[in-house]
C-alpha cells in the first residue's frame, strides 16, 4: 500500500506518530487541562466583550439589540485629545519604570552577589523585597507624607542642606509626576526583581569564576565578563516578557496622586478606560480603547521576540 | 535558563494557586451574604395575634417570617452593628432585616460596574436611577404606593412627577427629602457655603462678614495675632480637591453671584437659562484674591494634593480658620470638635456673595420634589410587596418615634405639650458617630422612606426638627455667641431660605450615558480641575494670560452641548409644573 501512494501514507504515518505521541504523554494533558480551561474562561471568553466596541452599547440592550456603529467608537478614541496624552503618559511612565526597573534590579543582584556573607545577604535580601508587598495605597500615603510641604521629611532635608529655600509642592508640579512615579517603583519592586536574577547567578558555573581569576581578573572584570554574561538570557527573556506590558503603566500610583494639577501627565490609558467606560458610561469607547491597547502589546511582544531571536537567538516562543 | 525556568514556574503555580485562594473565598463571602433565613427568629413567626411588644410599645406586622433585603446606599459610610438593639428590634417585629453595602469610593465608577455586570443590589438609595431604569433595572412602585395607607399619604400627592421623572407611566423612586407636610425652621446651613471658625468672629467683636473682602480680613487678622492654636500652626483657609469633592475648589464663584447650589450652571432665574460660571468675571476675581493669599500664606500649597482623610484630620485639630465646603462633607470634624468640647473652634456658615448682592446659601423647603431621587428598587428585589409593606410600616408614626428619637423617658422627654428633647445621655449618644450608627436606629431612619418637618399637631417627627432640642443641644458658649450675635440660632446670620422654581436643582438632572452633553460636562470640570490651582499658584503677572487661556479651553470644550441639555432639562420641568398649575 505504501509503495502505491507515497503522499497518503505519509500523512498517515505522521498522524499515526503524533496520535502515539499523544497518548503516550496522555498524563501530561491531563494535568495541563485545569490551566488551559482557566485560561479559556478568564482569557478568552472574555473576549466576546470586544463586540461592544463595534457597537454604541447600551447595559439596558446588552449585545443583541445595541446598535452596530461599526469603528466610529475608534474614529472618535483617535480624534479625542485626550486619548493621545493618556497614551503618552502611559508610554513615558512605562519606559521610565522599564528602563529605572532593569538597571535599579540588576546592579543590586550584582551588588547583593558580592557579598560573601550568607546571612547578612540573606537578611538584605528579605528587606529589601517586603515593600513588594505593601499595597499602592499605602506607598503612595508614605510618599505623600514624606514629600508634603508641611514638615514633609524630603522638604526639611532640602531646606536643611540649603539647597531650596522653601518647601516645593512636589506633588503638584507636572515636571516632577513622571520621575515620583518611576521612584515609587523602584523603592517598591527592585528587591523582589532582583530574586530571578539572584537565581540565575547562583546558577552561573563557579569554575568560571575560577578561571577568570587564574587569568587575573579582578572583582570588576568577574562581574562585568562572567556574571553579566550569564544572565543575559535571564534579562532577554524578562525584557520581552515586560514589553509586552509596555502599555501597563501601572493605574494605581496615578489614580491616587492624579490631581487636577498633574492631570495632563497622569492620566494612563487604564485611567481613560476607566474615565470614559466606566464614569461616564461609555462602555463601547472604553472597550476600544482596551483593543488598542491589547493589539500594540501583541505588536510590542511579536516584534520584540523576533528581534531577539535574530540578535542572540533567545526567543521566548 | 533551566533554573529561571524553574523558578518562573514555581512562581507561576503560586500566583495561580493564590488565585484559586482568593477566588474561592470570594466565592463563600458571597454565598453567605446571599439572603437566607435567620433561624432564630424563625421560631417567633408562629404567633398569631398582634401583641404589643412590651419594651416599645409597637404593634408587630403580621407577616413576620425572616427575610433579607440587600441595600446599597450612595453615601459613603458604615454599617451599624449587627447587634445594634433597635435594628434588632425592628427585625423582631417585622421579620425584615436590611443588609447595608454603604459607598467606597466613587459613586460613578460603582454604579456603572454594577450596570457593566448586571449584579444590582435588591434596594438601593440614591444611585443614579435613571441609568438603573435606562438599563432596565428598576421596578415601578405606584401600584404598591396606592396600596399601603401610610405610603399613600406621604407619596400621592407626589406621584405625577414621579411619573413625569421617568416615562411618565410609572412611578420609580420612594423619595426621602423635601417631602415636610408642615416645614420646621433651618436651624443651620447643612449645605454648601463660606465656614467660618466661631472664635474669628467671637475675636473680630462679633463681626459678621458679608463680602469676600472682609472674609479673608478677618482670618488673616486672627491668625497673625495666633499664629498657632493648640499648638498646631495655624491653617487660614483650606480648598479640598480631592476627586469628586473638589466642589470645594470649583463651587464657590456660583454662590457669590447669589445663587443657590445648582452644580456646574448658574440658571438665571427670569429666563431660565443656564450659563458658566465657572468664567465670569466673579470667577476671576475669586481666584485672583485666593492668589493674593496664596502669596500672603493664608492658603497652603498642599492643600491641592491633600487627600480628604489628610483634610478632615486637619479641621479636626481646629486649627483651620476657614473653607468653602458643604457642612455635611465635614460635619464628622465638626462634631468632634464638639464632642472635644472646642465650641469655639467649630464652625459657622457666613453670608458672603459679591458686593451689593443677596447671599443664598438657605433654600426654602420647596416642597417639590425630584422624582429622581431616593430609594429605588430593583429587578432583583426578591419580595416587592413585602418590602413596601415593610416601609408603611416604618411609616406609623410610633415606629417614627421610636427610630428618630427613641422610647420616652430613657431618650427623649416631653417639653411642653408637643415638644420634644433628648435625654442628655442619648444627647451624647447622637454626636458620637459610632455610638449612633451601632446603638440607634438612625442608619435605617436616614435610609427609608420617613416622617420630616413637624406632624400636624406640631411635634417635631425627628431631633432635628426640634427647637427645643436645638436649644437644649446648644452649649453655654454657643448660647452666648448667638445671642451677642444677635440671632436665635446660626442659620439666621445668612439671608431668608430663598424659594426655588420647580426645575431646581441642576446638580440632581440625569444627564444620558455616552451622549455629548455628559462629555462636555465631564471637560468643564476637568479643565477647572486643572486650572485653578494653577490659577492660584501663579506668578501674579502672568495670572491674567493664564486666566483667558483657561477660558479658551473651557469653550474648546463644547460647554454649549451641557448647556442646551440643562435648559431643554429645565424647560421640561418648568411646563409640567406650569401645567400642574404651580
Amino acid at each position: 500500500m505504501t509503495e502505491l501512494n507515497p503522499a497518503l501514507p505519509r500523512a498517515t504515518k505522521k498522524w499515526k506518530k503524533t496520535l502515539r505521541l499523544y497518548s503516550q504523554q496522555k498524563s501530561l494533558f491531563f494535568m495541563i487541562l485545569p490551566w488551559m480551561i482557566f485560561t479559556f474562561i478568564f482569557n478568552y471568553l472574555p473576549l466576546t466583550g470586544w463586540i461592544m466596541a463595534f457597537q454604541n452599547f447600551r447595559p439596558g440592550k446588552g449585545y443583541w439589540k445595541s446598535p452596530f456603529v461599526g469603528f466610529d467608537q475608534f474614529a472618535f478614541l483617535f480624534r479625542e485629545q485626550g486619548f493621545w496624552r493618556a497614551f503618552r503618559n502611559t508610554l513615558a511612565m512605562s519606559t521610565m519604570n522599564l528602563v529605572f526597573g532593569f538597571v535599579f534590579a540588576i546592579g543590586f543582584a550584582l551588588l547583593l552577589n558580592e557579598i560573601k556573607n550568607t546571612y547578612f545577604k540573606r537578611t538584605v535580601q528579605t528587606i529589601s523585597y517586603l515593600p513588594h508587598f505593601l499595597s499602592w495605597i499605602i506607598v503612595c500615603g508614605l510618599i505623600s507624607n514624606i514629600l508634603s510641604t508641611s514638615d514633609g521629611a524630603f522638604n526639611n532635608l532640602l531646606m536643611w542642606l540649603g539647597i531650596i529655600d522653601k518647601p516645593i509642592l512636589w506633588l503638584g508640579e507636572p515636571k516632577y509626576f513622571w520621575w515620583i512615579v518611576a521612584f515609587a517603583n523602584v523603592w517598591k519592586e527592585t528587591g523582589w526583581n532582583s530574586i530571578i536574577y539572584l537565581a540565575a547567578m547562583s546558577s552561573i558555573d563557579t569554575s568560571l569564576y575560577e578561571a577568570c581569576e587564574i587569568d587575573g581578573g579582578n572583582r570588576y572584570r568577574k562581574m562585568w565578563h562572567i556574571t553579566l554574561p550569564g544572565i543575559r538570557p535571564t534579562i532577554l527573556v524578562l525584557l520581552i516578557m515586560n514589553l509586552g506590558f509596555i502599555l501597563n503603566a501601572g493605574f494605581e500610583v496615578q489614580y491616587l496622586f492624579g490631581r487636577g494639577l498633574v492631570m495632563d501627565v497622569s492620566e494612563t490609558i487604564d485611567i481613560f478606560v476607566l474615565k470614559y467606560g466606566i464614569t461616564l458610561g461609555n462602555y463601547s469607547l472604553a472597550t476600544a480603547a482596551g483593543i488598542f491597547k491589547s493589539v500594540i502589546s501583541i505588536f510590542m511582544i511579536v516584534t520584540t521576540n523576533y528581534l531577539s531571536g535574530k540578535i542572540e537567538d533567545e526567543r521566548l516562543f | 535558563m533551566k533554573t529561571l525556568k524553574k523558578v518562573m514556574a514555581v512562581l507561576m503555580i503560586m500566583a495561580m494557586l493564590l488565585a484559586i485562594v482568593a477566588c474561592g473565598d470570594q466565592k463563600t463571602q458571597g454565598n453567605a451574604s446571599t439572603p437566607t433565613a435567620t433561624p432564630s427568629s424563625a421560631t417567633e413567626t408562629n404567633q398569631p395575634e398582634l401583641q404589643k411588644d412590651p419594651e416599645t410599645g409597637l404593634t408587630p406586622m403580621a407577616n413576620r417570617t425572616p427575610i433579607t433585603y440587600h441595600m446599597f446606599i450612595r453615601d459613603p459610610g458604615q454599617a451599624p452593628d449587627p447587634n445594634n438593639p433597635v435594628l434588632k428590634k425592628i427585625t423582631e417585629l417585622t421579620g425584615v432585616t436590611i443588609e447595608w453595602e454603604f459607598l467606597v469610593g466613587d459613586l460613578n465608577e460603582k454604579v456603572g460596574v454594577m450596570l457593566a455586570s448586571g449584579d444590582y443590589p435588591e434596594i438601593m438609595f440614591g444611585a443614579d436611577a435613571k441609568k438603573f431604569f435606562d438599563a432596565g433595572a428598576l421596578l415601578p412602585v405606584e401600584e404598591y404606593i396606592l396600596k399601603y395607607p401610610n405610603l399613600r399619604a406621604h407619596y400621592e400627592p407626589f406621584l405625577d412627577k414621579m411619573k413625569a421623572a421617568f416615562d411618565g407611566e410609572h412611578a420609580y423612586t420612594l423619595e426621602n427629602y423635601n417631602l415636610e407636610r408642615i416645614q420646621s425652621p433651618i436651624f443651620q446651613n447643612g449645605g454648601a457655603g463660606f465656614f467660618l471658625q466661631k472664635a474669628v468672629i467671637a475675636e473680630a467683636g462679633y463681626k459678621v462678614p458679608k463680602t469676600v473682602d472682609e472674609y479673608f480680613q478677618m482670618i488673616n487678622d486672627y491668625r497673625t495675632k495666633y499664629p498657632t492654636i493648640d499648638g498646631v500652626e495655624t491653617i487660614g483657609f483650606e480648598i479640598l480637591c480631592d476627586g469628586w469633592r473638589d466642589f470645594c475648589l470649583r463651587n464657590p464663584a456660583l454662590h457669590l453671584l447669589g445663587s443657590t447650589n445648582e452644580g456646574d450652571v448658574i440658571v438665571d432665574q427670569t429666563t431660565f437659562k443656564s450659563s458658566l460660571y465657572q468664567i465670569t468675571d466673579t470667577a476671576k476675581n475669586w481666584y485672583k484674591k485666593l492668589n493674593e493669599e496664596y502669596r500672603k500664606g493664608t492658603i497652603k500649597p498642599d492643600t491641592f494634593t491633600q487627600t480628604y482623610d489628610a483634610y478632615m484630620a486637619r479641621i479636626s485639630t481646629g486649627a483651620v480658620l476657614g473653607m468653602f465646603d458643604q457642612y455635611w462633607n465635614f460635619q464628622q470634624a465638626d462634631m468632634l470638635l464638639r464632642s472635644e468640647g472646642k465650641y469655639e473652634r467649630t464652625y459657622i456658615s457666613v453670608p458672603i456673595a459679591n458686593p451689593g448682592m443677596k447671599d443664598a446659601y438657605l433654600e426654602a423647603k420647596s416642597g417639590t420634589i425630584s422624582g429622581t431621587g431616593g430609594i429605588t428598587i430593583s429587578t432583583k428585589c426578591k419580595d416587592i410587596d413585602r418590602l413596601m409593606a415593610y416601609y408603611d410600616w416604618l411609616l406609623n408614626r410610633e415606629v417614627q418615634d421610636y427610630l428618630a428619637w427613641g422610647i420616652e423617658g430613657k431618650d427623649w422627654v416631653k417639653v411642653g405639650t408637643v415638644g420634644k428633647a433628648l435625654t442628655p445621655e442619648r444627647r451624647a449618644l447622637n454626636q458620637d458617630n459610632t455610638k449612633r450608627r451601632d446603638l440607634t436606629g438612625d442608619t435605617l431612619w436616614q435610609y427609608s422612606p420617613k416622617m420630616q418637618g413637624l406632624y400636624e399637631d406640631g411635634a417635631p417627627c425627628s431631633p432635628g426638627d426640634s427647637e427645643d432640642e436645638f436649644f437644649a443641644g446648644q452649649s453655654e458658649w454657643e448660647q452666648n455667641f448667638y445671642s451677642k450675635l444677635g440671632v436665635k440660632y446660626p442659620a439666621q446670620i445668612l439671608s431668608e431660605p430663598k424659594k426655588m422654581p420647580a426645575y431646581y436643582p441642576v446638580w440632581a438632572f440625569a444627564i444620558d450615558d455616552a451622549s455629548p452633553a455628559r462629555l462636555a460636562k465631564a471637560k468643564l470640570e476637568d479643565v477647572c480641575r486643572k486650572y485653578y490651582p494653577q490659577l492660584i499658584m501663579a506668578d501674579p503677572a502672568k495670572y491674567d494670560a493664564l486666566w483667558d487661556q483657561f477660558v479658551a479651553e473651557c469653550k474648546a470644550g463644547k460647554p454649549e452641548d451641557y448647556l442646551n441639555e440643562v435648559d431643554r432639562q429645565i424647560k421640561i420641568l418648568m411646563d409640567a409644573a406650569a401645567a400642574a398649575g404651580n
